[in-house]
Formats: structure tokens, sequence, C-alpha cells
């Protein structure tokens, strides 16, 4: 009953801000953020809007995906610049959590608990989450940071004056500082791939299609179809972004 | 570059459980801390000049041309370990041109400009507009052109123009309060805004950058006018001091209650960042927060202040002190910008983890930059002392004038 | 007015006047169009260079591999998994006869241990699904030190595509 009001309203809400800002898509930093709500009623109606899924139990930690994202970004090979990687947790009988990614895992990973020790072990592939209420956009002082109109999130490299406060806002770590251009670099989910028709290149290489991602407002697409299906959290949904990385199968441990 | 790496590398090898990839690399060094550092020494100093002029404190009188003149000089570097440490230096302006009206630091360029331009500029231009045409009848070659540029080629100096200096002067004065507590406020809004960041979203961030703003500029001003007294070989007001110390003992009662607050409050309430952040303090930060700025930084002086309340001890022993205080309480602040801007970076946001720091000697962000951007305001400040020095101006008295 | 009121004002406008003027001069062309950025931010994302392409491009040579991967239980799996980005070779290597295929246009092949390791090595988080009588896994593992290492007389190491076909495994 609850639910609905909200619902309502803020559609309501959407489509007022939607026509003030001129079709621009516009989300309130103000509304509260249930993960599944905002990825059924997406913020903006028309056109595309994308989400991402990933399911936790299919993820084998490969590796394959970071790799694939810095062969075709162009990220530095260097181990502190990521626009993706993957994480490997692993929940001890003694109450303890271990945490790891050598080389963001494109080297691969080597269980370093032995195997009586473990509670449950499992990977988390990282990347942008797309935020609706993105903090890190709403930090950057000039503009060289901004959401599209399909809710992705990119950086404009030609105007970005590297402050970094967009690092530290970014409750994710999603952003680092290029180290040759000085400029700050993320996800764009391969923007350049996506507006050829392509998957981007971590969802194109993953050999389980752990990975998934789609339309929200497309009602056949796969990803509400894994949204459906799967009892999906997003990371910290306690800091209201409007993340759009949804998890299935994710435990509370990972932040 | 090759360098770069070098280090990051060896601080992957001292990295403490698990932190994001990317969070590695620490992103805003020492330079950062200097930025709420430099800007609250500014603060400070203004708000110590208005008590004078304002709340008409007339035993403040000795520290005000002082005070003003060193807010100036600190001011106008303060945008410079920002701007030096941006990625792209040359894109600094964007920020002018292109302010983003919902990020916190994008109006730190007006509010700058604002403090600089209109609140100290203009005090010191009507404070001194007077001194400055008369001085130019007096001097020659580079000094008077100076005052003559000043001046901007005026030559009034009838009562009635320098009372309307005076009005006018006092008038910014009253607008500049405000703008001090926005300026400094607005510095630890930044941080404070920050909801990523358990160690910096508070809403006490900007009450609480506001009085160690407030601390380390009387502490700043105090310790400036004992040594400038003891340079002109002149007699140190102790009248006037006692006074400053009187009220850096009052603030600083109230900066140790609003930090103890907040780290009561993080106890109390426990959050899910608690244990990591438990863990930083009593570990990396433990010199620095509880050594250096708890104890040399807050307690100690505020143990000696507060004796000094009941018992004085002679004039001599007490210039000392004070002087001694006055280092003390500025290591102090500035180590506590550098527990929130460097602390705050040093755990993981995933809480699973620490990275680790190390100030490098030279390059853009090492000690020597930052020695470098604390040196210049002194040089700054010599120089407008040698050109504008309050101890020669004609005494006007800012209490009679206002009525 | 008094005189040096009046001046400090003009002094004032052209300071205000010239960051104004500087203003519109520095602005660039085409921002504040779709929102507070750049719009040409968004076509310059977009033409960013390419470095992997898809499967499908392959087969248009390589037609005989890809219907031989596609009945094996590597069935899922892109060429590029394992041949790393192949837009390049995908573009141009049909322009060369068998063999003359040069290098820069040559692709990794993945034949050591490692490489197949880092997929198939024995992990806990390498999730396996019970269900009822079902007992799965997303992926078959082995422990590399012990499944075939090498040849137990003369001690030569083996590699994995001595007894399986990377595409047929
Ligand atoms: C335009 C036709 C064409 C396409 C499309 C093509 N290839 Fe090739 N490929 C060739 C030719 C020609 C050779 C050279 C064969 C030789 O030298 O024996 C080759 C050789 C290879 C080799 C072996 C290289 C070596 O070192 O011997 C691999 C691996 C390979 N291709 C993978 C791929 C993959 C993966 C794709 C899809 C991304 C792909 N190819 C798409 C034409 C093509
Ligand atoms: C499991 C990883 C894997 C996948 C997936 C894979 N390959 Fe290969 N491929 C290999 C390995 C390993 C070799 C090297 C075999 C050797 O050296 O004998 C190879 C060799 C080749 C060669 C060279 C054959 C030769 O005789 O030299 C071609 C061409 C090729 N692959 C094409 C493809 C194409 C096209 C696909 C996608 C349909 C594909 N591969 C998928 C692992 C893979
Ligand atoms: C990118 C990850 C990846 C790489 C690299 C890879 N595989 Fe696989 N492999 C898979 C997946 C996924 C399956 C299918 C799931 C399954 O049945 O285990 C599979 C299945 C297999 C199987 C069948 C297991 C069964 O069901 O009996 C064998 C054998 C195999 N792979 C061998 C190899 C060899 C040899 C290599 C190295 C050339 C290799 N794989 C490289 C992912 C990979
Ligand atoms: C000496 C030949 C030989 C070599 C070398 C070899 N395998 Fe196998 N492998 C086999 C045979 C035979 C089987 C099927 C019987 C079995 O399950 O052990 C098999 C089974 C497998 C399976 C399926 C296991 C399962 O649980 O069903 C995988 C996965 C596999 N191999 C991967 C590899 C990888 C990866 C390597 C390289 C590190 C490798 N193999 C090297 C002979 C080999």
């Amino acid at each position: 009953m609850k639910k609905e009001k909200t619902k309502l309203s803020r559609r309501d809400f959407f489509s007022a801000g939607t026509a003030l800002a001129g079709g621009v898509a516009i989300t309130s930093v103000l509304a509260g953020y249930d993960g599944l709500l905002f990825a059924a009623v997406t913020p903006n109606a028309k056109g595309i809007w994308y989400g991402i899924g990933i399911d936790i139990n299919k993820c084998i930690g490969c590796g394959k995906c970071a790799n694939a994202c810095k062969l075709e970004n162009n990220v530095p090979q260097a181990p502190f610049y990521f626009r993706s990687w993957v994480e490997q947790y692993t929940i001890k009988n003694d109450g303890s959590i271990v945490v790891e990614s050598p080389n963001g895992g494109i080297d691969g990973f080597k269980q370093s608990v032995p195997d009586k020790d473990i509670f449950k072990s499992f990977f988390v592939p990282k990347m942008c989450n797309h935020c609706a209420k993105s903090p890190c956009t709403q930090v950057c002082p000039v503009g060289a940071t901004f959401e599209t109109e399909e809710g992705i999130v990119l950086v404009d490299e030609k105007y970005c004056i590297g402050c970094r406060y967009c690092v530290q806002a970014c409750p994710y770590g999603c952003r680092y500082i290029h180290p040759d251009k000085g400029t700050v670099d993320k996800c764009t989910l391969c923007f350049h791939r996506l507006k050829k028709g392509l998957k981007p290149a971590c969802f194109e290489i993953c050999p389980t299609k752990a990975r998934i991602f789609g339309d929200l407002n497309d009602p056949g697409s796969e990803i509400n179809y894994f949204l459906k299906n799967h009892n999906c959290m997003v990371i910290k949904p306690n800091l209201n972004t409007g993340s759009k990385l949804f998890y299935n199968a994710l435990n509370p441990e990972v932040r | 570059m090759e360098q770069h790496l070098q280090d990051l590398y060896e601080v992957l090898s001292k990295v403490d459980g698990y932190v994001y990839p990317n969070e590695i690399e620490l992103n805003w060094s020492i330079l950062i801390v200097l930025y709420p550092y430099i800007t609250g020494l500014v603060a400070g100093a203004f708000i110590l000049a208005s008590l004078e002029r304002i709340f008409k404190i007339r035993i403040l009188k000795p520290t005000y041309g002082i005070a003003l003149l060193t807010a100036f000089s600190f001011m106008l570097v303060a945008t410079m370990p920002l701007v030096s440490h941006l990625g792209k230096p040359l894109r600094a302006y964007e920020i002018m041109i292109t302010p983003h009206s919902s990020s916190a630091m994008a109006i730190f360029g007006f509010v700058y400009l604002w403090y600089l331009m209109v609140v100290l500029f203009l005090e010191i231009w009507f404070d001194y507009r007077r001194d400055m045409v008369i001085w130019a009848g007096e001097t020659t070659g580079f000094k008077r052109f100076m005052y003559r540029l000043l001046s901007l080629w005026t030559t009034d100096i009838s009562p009635k123009s320098v009372a309307l200096d005076n009005r006018i002067g006092y008038i910014v004065t009253v607008i500049g309060v405000p703008s001090a507590f926005l300026l400094h406020g607005y510095v630890g809004f930044i941080f404070g805004s920050i909801k990523a960041n358990p160690w910096w979203s508070t809403v006490l961030m900007p009450v609480i950058f506001l009085f160690s703003a407030m601390v380390s500029g009387i502490a700043l001003v105090m310790g400036i006018y004992i040594i400038l007294s003891k340079i002109r070989r002149q007699v140190i007001d102790m009248n006037c001091l006692d006074t400053i110390a009187r009220y850096l003992f009052y603030i600083l009662i109230i900066d140790f209650t609003l930090e103890g607050l907040d780290q009561i409050h993080r106890i109390y309430v426990a959050e899910e960042s608690f244990e990591a952040l438990h863990k930083l303090v009593f570990g990396q930060l433990f010199f620095t927060l509880f050594i250096v700025q708890g104890f040399f930084g807050t307690i100690l002086p505020l143990l000696t202040l507060g004796t000094f309340q009941f018992y004085k001890p002679r004039a001599e022993i007490r210039k000392v002190i004070y002087l001694v205080l006055s280092v003390l309480i500025l290591i102090g602040i500035f180590f506590m910008r550098w527990n929130v801007v460097i602390g705050g970076q040093l755990f993981s946001k995933s809480f699973y983890g620490y990275t680790s720091y190390k100030v490098g000697m030279i390059g853009a962000e090492g000690y020597l930059m930052a020695a470098i951007w604390l040196i210049v305001p002194f040089l700054i400040l010599s120089f407008l002392l040698w050109l504008l020095p309050p101890w020669k101006k004609i005494e006007t008295d800012h209490g009679n004038l206002e009525e | 007015m008094p005189q040096h009121i009046k001046r400090l004002i003009i002094a004032f406008s052209l300071f205000l006047a010239l960051f104004l003027v500087l203003r519109q001069v520095l602005r660039p062309e085409s921002f504040g169009e779709l929102g507070h950025f750049r719009a040409k931010a968004i076509p310059e994302n977009a033409m960013r260079p390419m470095h992997y392409t898809v499967t499908d491009s392959c087969t248009k040579c390589h037609g005989g591999i890809r219907s031989e991967k596609d009945k094996g239980f590597h069935k899922n799996l892109k060429c590029e998994v394992c041949h790393g980005p192949g837009l390049k070779h995908a573009t141009y290597a049909g322009q060369f006869k068998n063999g003359a295929l040069p290098d820069s246009l040559k692709l990794y092949k993945p034949g050591e241990r490692k490489d197949c390791i880092i997929c198939h090595q024995l992990n806990a988080a390498r999730i396996k699904i019970q269900f009822d009588t079902i007992n799965t896994t997303m992926i078959h593992q082995i422990d590399p030190v012990k499944h075939n290492p090498g040849d137990p007389d003369t001690k030569e190491a083996f590699k994995c595509i001595d007894c399986h076909s990377p595409h047929q495994p």
C-alpha cells in the first residue's frame, strides 16, 4: 500500500521534472531509494535506461572481464588502475573475512585459505554502478563528468581538471586518475561499443554469462528478466546513490 | 612517472587487509592538507582583527593591522596548493567559467574572490588609503609608485573623506565576519558532504573546521606579534597579549568540545564503519591524532592557558610560553587537517583494510613544495609590512568614528 | 560621490567586466546544451577506438573452429576470451595468405598450462550448486598439481592441449 503511493508520486515527480528539464533525465537526489523499485520505475521513461546485472553464483573468477576492460579501454596495466575488477570474498569459520583481489583478478585467483577453514567463498566482480544520483557527478566542480540520457556516467577528458574530488566521492572506488593524462578515468559501459550496437567488452567476454545488461525500460530485456527472477541487491544501498548495478546472491559482507 | 609507479608498488606491499585497487594511491596529498590549513589561518586572523573593530575591543589594537595583513598574505596563496595539485593545473580557470552549482568545490572560487577582494582588500584599502596618500608624498621611487597605484591616484584626505573611509571599512568588517565564517565553514563542508567517507561525513565538520580555524589564526597572529616586536625591539603590550590568549583559551575550549563531541558520537552510535575507524585511529593515526593534535596541540595549551587565568607568571616567562604555545597550536592544527584529509583516505571505503601514505621529499607533492607554500605567505607578509607598516599609521580610533 | 570611491568602483567594474568577457570567451562551445557539461563530450566518448570485436566476426574465416567449438564444452566461450582482442586481426587478416600473417596481426595462442588454469583451477569460490540430486558447478575444476602434470617417466611437463583440444575439450 505504502509502496504503491511512493511509486505514483515519484512518477509524477519525474514527469514534471523531465518536462522542466526539457527531456533531459534528471533524478531527485532527495527522493528515497529502493533498488528494485528504482529499476521498475525508471526516472527516464522514454528511450533507453541502462541497468546492469551480475550473477555472483555464476562468476568463476577468471578475471577475463578485468583484463578485457583494460585492453579495450587502454587502462594502464599497473595494478592501481581499474575500471572493472574482481574480488574474492572468503568468510572463514573463525568469523573473519578475507577479501583479496591480486592484480584485480587479471592473473587469476589462488585460494589462500585452506578448504577446512572456509565457511563460504565467492567472487564479486566490481565496476562502476552508473548511479542515477551519482555522488561523483554531484561533486564535479566544472561539469566534466555527467550522466547521459541513457543513464551512463561519462567523463569529459578534455574538460576534467583533475581535482580528484569525484574520486573521493565515489563510494565504490571506481574512479582513478589516469597517470599519463592527469584526468580522471572510469568505466563508460564501453559507450563506444554500445553506440555501435555491441556489448561492452566485459559483458562480451564473460565465459559464464554472469554479466547481463540491458534497457530497464524494455519489459522484455534480459536485465528485466534477471531482476524479476532473482533476488537482487545493490552495494551500499544506505548511501542512496541510485545504483543501477544489481547483484544476484549478494551477501551483505560485500562492500 | 616511473618513480610514481615504484612508490605505488611500495605502498601496495604495505597494504593492510583489502583496499579497492584504485584506493592504493592516496589522491589528496599533503598539498590538500595545506589548503584548509591556510584558509583556516586566514579566517582566524581576520576574525581576530574584526574583534577589535566590530566588538570594539580596543586592547587588541596593536594586533589589528598585523592580523589584517597576515590574513591577506595567506589568502593570496590559499589557492596555490590546490591549483598545483590539480592533474591539469592550466584548466583551473574552468571552475570560475562553468561552476557546477551542486558541487561544494565549485563555489570555492567565488567565495574566495569575494573574501579576498571584497572583504580583505577593501578593508585594508579603506584602512590605509589616507596613509598611502600621505606616504606617497614622503617617499620616492618604487615605494611612491606603489602607494600611488594602490591608492588609485587619489589625493583626497579631507577629514570628511577619511570619516567616510572609516564608515565603509566598518561595514566591510561587518560583512567580513560572516564571510570568514562562510569561507571556512565552507571548506569544512567540502569534506563533510562526502557521504561515501564516514571519517569526513559529519554535520559537525564545518563547525569544527571553523573553530579550529579561529584557534590557528589567533595563534598565528599572536606568534607573529611576539616575534615582530622582538625584531623591532618594541615593548610587547602584555595586556593585549593576555587578552588574545584569553580568547584563544575560550575558542580552544569550544574546539576541543566539538571535536570530543564528534568522537563520542561516533563511538556511541558505532555505525558500520566504526570498527575500521577505530583501528585507524589507534593504528596509523595514533601519533598524529593523540600525541600531536590531542596532547601537544590541544590539551597542553588548554591546561597552560587555563592556569594563566588564575595564576600569571612574570611577563618575560609568559611571553616565551605564549610563543611556544602558539607554535604548538599551529602544529597541532596542521595535524588536525592532516588527520582529516590523510586519515580519511588511509582506510578503504570497503572498511576491510588500510593503505599507507609516505610524503616524498621532492616532486610536485613532496615536502619541499608544501614548505614553499607555507613560506611564501611569510615573504608576502614581510613585503606588506614593509610597504604598509601598521605601526607607522596615523592612529585612528575605530571605536569613536563608527557611532 | 567622493573621487576615491568613484575610482574604486571603476576599478571593480573593470575587473568584473574582464571576468564577464573571459567567461564568454572561454566557455566551451557546446557547454550546457544537454545539461551542465559539454554536449560534444558524448560523441567524443562514443568515438574511442575499439579493440575487441564479437565472436560472430571470427566465423567468417574460421567457421570450422567455430562449429567445432559450438559442439563442445567451450560452446559458451567467446574466441576472444582465450585469444585476446581481435578486431584488428579480424579486419586485416583476410589480406594475407596462409602462413604469411605478420606478427603484429597474430593473436595470442594460449597453449600454456597457466592459460587454462586461470579458469579451471580448483577454488572454493567457484561455486558448486547442489540441487536435490543434481550436483553441478559453473565450471569443472582440476588440481593442476595432480591433474596430469607431466609424463611420469620422462618428467616432461604436459600441456593441457596435449590431451584436450582447446576448441572441443
Ligand atoms: C578475414 C578473415 C579472418 C577473420 C575474420 C579472422 N581471422 Fe583469424 N586468421 C585469418 C588468417 C588468414 C589467419 C592466418 C592463418 C595462417 O597463417 O595459417 C588467421 C589466424 C588466426 C589464428 C592463429 C594465429 C597464429 O599465430 O597462427 C588465430 C588464433 C585466429 N586467427 C583467431 C581469430 C579470432 C579469435 C578471430 C575473431 C576475432 C579471427 N581469427 C577472425 C583470418 C581471419
Ligand atoms: C579455451 C580457449 C579457446 C577458445 C575459446 C578458442 N580458442 Fe582458438 N585456440 C586455443 C588454443 C589453446 C590454441 C592453440 C592450439 C595449438 O597451439 O595447437 C588455439 C588455436 C587457434 C587457431 C590456430 C589453429 C592452428 O591450427 O594453429 C585458430 C585459427 C583459432 N584458435 C581460432 C579460434 C576461434 C575462431 C575461436 C572462436 C570460435 C577460438 N579459437 C576459441 C584456445 C581457444
Ligand atoms: C575463460 C575460462 C576458460 C578457459 C581459459 C578455459 N576453459 Fe575450459 N571450460 C570453461 C567453461 C566455462 C567450461 C564449461 C563448463 C564446464 O563444463 O566445466 C569449460 C569446460 C572444459 C572442459 C570440460 C569439462 C567437463 O565438463 O568435463 C574441459 C576438459 C576444459 N574446459 C578444458 C580446458 C582446457 C584444456 C583449457 C585451456 C586450453 C581451457 N579449458 C580453458 C572455461 C574455460
Ligand atoms: C595426459 C592428458 C591430460 C592432460 C595433460 C590434461 N588432462 Fe584434463 N583430463 C584428461 C582426461 C583423460 C580427463 C577425463 C578423466 C578425468 O575426469 O580425470 C580429463 C578431465 C579434465 C577436466 C574435467 C574434470 C571433471 O571434473 O570432469 C578438466 C576441467 C580438465 N581435464 C582440465 C585440464 C586442464 C586445465 C589441463 C592443463 C592444466 C589438463 N586438463 C591437462 C587428460 C588430461
